[in-house]
């Protein structure tokens, strides 16, 4: 089993590694190899030998950094999330996958265009939030928090539906992008830590892609236990 | 005349508000609703000493003040730590004549980093302290680049700029600049070859966007950066600590003044630097410097000594969704004879809500592997993110003990041992600690 976490040491601002450690501890716990490889700038690979990659958060002048260097991996990435295989890139590191981002001055960045939405950028104010999201593929809400300076508009097939909190633009009850098996969400940090049952539904999209294994949930314990209060603390909070 | 009532009103507010333990800030909004531009008008001492920065600007602001009032000059300063524009107002204007002049030598501020540029406005500093830049409270904050351009709106071309070399961030506000007063950290012991902490800020240069390489680190990415491609690079510095011995308490400023540590933290002795620094440029004797900061406890209750029992205790405050807190407050602890170790996550801040816990992630725990750390207690709301992000650390599993009330962990710490107890939480959570215990 590969996994690839693209842009690791830059594109890491809110501990967004522990994705990557969380999917590494449910399949080896689940009896099958895991090799990762964390590449940066100026490295290249062959996207289609892995079976899961992963892109973080960055500040938004490193995610022009990166969108520069990203744009080699413009056919392989469509190519990649075609053929219906895994991929999770959260915060402003999925924005990089649409036709274009403006940024605070106005500068246009055109993006890998493999969807048809466009970002636009601001140095006002930071828009935050702890979220509650709900998805169809899920039975529970998705607990986290998002940190962002850019709205998104044109996004058709939404990943998640917002129950507290923000979505892609002001007044957005939707967040994020699936398409396939691919996952772009502005939730910040490690969110396959915070909601285990999202890690499992990830391991298992790439254990049916692969070799078909079960997935171990049973080193969950502390992980469901924290989800719950979360939770619980959220909902108590946005009832108010 | 509006001055002047502007003035007046102001002050019976903050006398009222003494008076009723009301907070400082309320004064300086209502006169500032009077009168938007009031501290323009304001005749400002010789002196105006701006402290901003990620971490430690309160302990600095409080260490310059105590070294200048006991060198016998009249400062004036934001002790109760409101340092957005209303807090600062209600300071100037209550320290202020009817007819609008503040009578002291120094009028020494500490800015909040994002707000700056609002207090700023209207008040130019002569002198301006940044301390460093932090991954801090990043729920609000965003990330240091963030905070790194508020900050750089609020500085005048005219302010003498005193900047921490061994910050790269901090460094680039002074990029081809002259006339900065470097301060840093030289050659000490405690160095390391290799980077040591979860995440590296300083792993690409943040002017050119190149790769950085350090030919040591004192912690995190705080240490001698150079950028071969722009470069960018830690600077010379005309106040610097020359020699640290942090197991005897010690450190040399310039190879020759000698100041002996309360708290035997890295992190403290950038504070006590800084003071020394701009104690030095008032004109303050640096021999005399040296006996005010020697031994000096800070006031403002970030470090607290217990009893709990039979045992002693030292509370460190470190603070929540700021890795590089909590990484000193580990190392201190982990550094020091057998210890208990608490870590206390209930609520996440005292001045908003939030459930966000990335930061744990941040922070190197792996430290408390150490063999003198006998047991780590993770207690609060969030114990079980604690105890996730622990399953993850080197920490030895037989260590950890998960314990959600904080009246258990007490509990389970009151026992016969002779080690020491490192309690290690924020503002918004020690207060639920500290009221179990006896606070020496
Ligand atoms: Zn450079």
């Amino acid at each position: 089993m590969k996994l690839l976490h693209l842009y690791h040491d830059i594109m890491n601002l809110y501990g967004e590694y522990a994705n990557v450690s969380a999917l590494e501890r449910i399949i080896s716990n689940s009896g099958e190899n895991v090799e990762i490889d964390r590449i940066s700038l100026g490295d290249t690979a062959d996207l289609q030998a892995y079976d899961f990659i992963y892109i973080g958060s960055g500040t938004e002048d490193n995610q022009k950094l990166v969108l520069e260097d990203f744009a080699k991996y413009k056919d392989s990435i469509a190519e990649y999330i075609n053929s219906n295989k895994p991929a999770l890139f959260t915060g402003n590191s999925f924005e990089m996958l649409g036709k274009t981002i403006i940024d605070c001055n106005g500068k246009e960045y055109e993006g890998l265009g493999i969807f048809d939405f466009k970002v636009v950028e601001q140095n006002k104010r930071r828009v935050t939030a702890d979220i509650v999201y709900t998805a169809d593929f899920l039975n529970k809400p998705v607990v986290g928090f998002v940190n962002k300076c850019s709205e998104i508009n044109g996004i058709d097939s939404h990943l998640f539906q917002v129950k507290y909190g923000i979505g892609d633009s002001k007044d957005s009850t939707n967040e994020g992008i699936r398409s396939n098996s691919f996952f772009g969400t502005h939730v910040t940090g490690p969110i396959l830590i915070k909601n285990p049952h999202l890690l499992l539904y990830i391991a298992q999209l790439i254990s049916n892609n692969t070799r078909d294994f079960a997935v171990s949930t049973e080193h969950l314990q502390r992980e469901n236990s924290a989800y719950e209060v979360t939770l619980r603390e959220l909902n108590k909070r946005y009832a108010q | 005349m509006r001055k002047q009532f502007t003035i007046l009103v102001c002050k019976i507010l903050k006398f009222v508000g003494g008076l009723i333990g009301k907070g400082s800030s309320l004064p300086g909004q209502i006169a500032l609703k009077i009168y938007p531009d009031i501290l323009g008008s304001i005749q400002l001492p010789k002196y105006i000493v701006a402290v901003t920065g990620s971490n430690g600007k309160t302990s600095t602001v409080e260490m310059i003040a105590h070294t200048l009032c006991e060198s016998g000059k009249k400062v004036v300063w934001n002790k109760e730590g409101s340092n957005q524009i209303e807090g600062v107002t209600t300071l100037i204007l209550s320290n202020s004549t009817l007819s609008g002049k503040v009578k002291c030598d120094i009028l020494l501020i500490e800015s909040d980093e994002r707000f700056a540029k609002y207090t700023f406005k209207y008040i130019t500093p002569t002198h301006y302290v940044i301390t460093n830049l932090y991954r801090d409270q990043l729920t609000r904050n965003g990330h240091p680049q963030w905070v790194y351009n508020a900050i750089k709106d609020s500085i005048h071309p005219e302010t003498q700029l005193i900047l921490n070399a061994d910050d790269p961030l901090v460094s680039c506000f002074g990029y081809k600049k002259e006339n900065i007063t470097w301060f840093g950290v030289g050659d000490i012991p405690t160095d390391t070859k290799d980077f040591d902490g979860v995440y590296n800020d300083g792993a690409y240069c943040p002017i050119c966007k190149a790769p950085m390489t350090y030919s040591s680190y004192h912690y995190d990415h705080i240490g001698m950066y150079e950028c071969a491609n722009c470069g960018h690079k830690r600077n010379d510095t005309e106040y610097t600590v020359t020699d640290a011995d942090l197991e005897k308490g010690e450190i040399t400023i310039n190879d020759k003044y000698k100041i002996t540590l309360s708290l035997k933290s890295l992190y403290n002795v950038y504070n006590i630097l800084a003071a020394f620094t701009v104690a030095s440029i008032v004109g303050v004797d640096n021999d005399e410097i040296c006996k005010h900061l020697s031994n000096y406890v800070l006031k403002n209750f970030r470090v607290v000594t217990f009893t709990l029992g039979n045992r002693k205790g030292t509370l460190v405050t470190s603070k929540h969704e700021n890795s590089i807190s909590y990484n000193q407050s580990l190392k201190l602890a982990a550094s020091d004879k057998e210890c208990d170790v608490l870590i206390i996550v209930d609520a996440v801040s005292r001045k908003y809500f939030t459930s966000d816990v990335s930061w744990l992630w941040d922070i190197n725990f792996d430290v408390l592997k150490s063999e003198n750390v006998r047991n780590v207690v993770l207690a609060g709301t969030y114990c079980n993110d604690l105890a996730t992000r622990f399953s993850y650390s080197q920490v030895q599993k037989e260590k950890i003990k998960v314990i959600e009330s904080i009246e258990d962990a007490v509990n389970f710490l009151d026992n016969d041992s002779k080690d020491k107890i490192y309690v290690i939480t924020c503002f918004s959570d020690k207060g639920k600690f500290l009221d179990k215990v006896k606070v020496d």
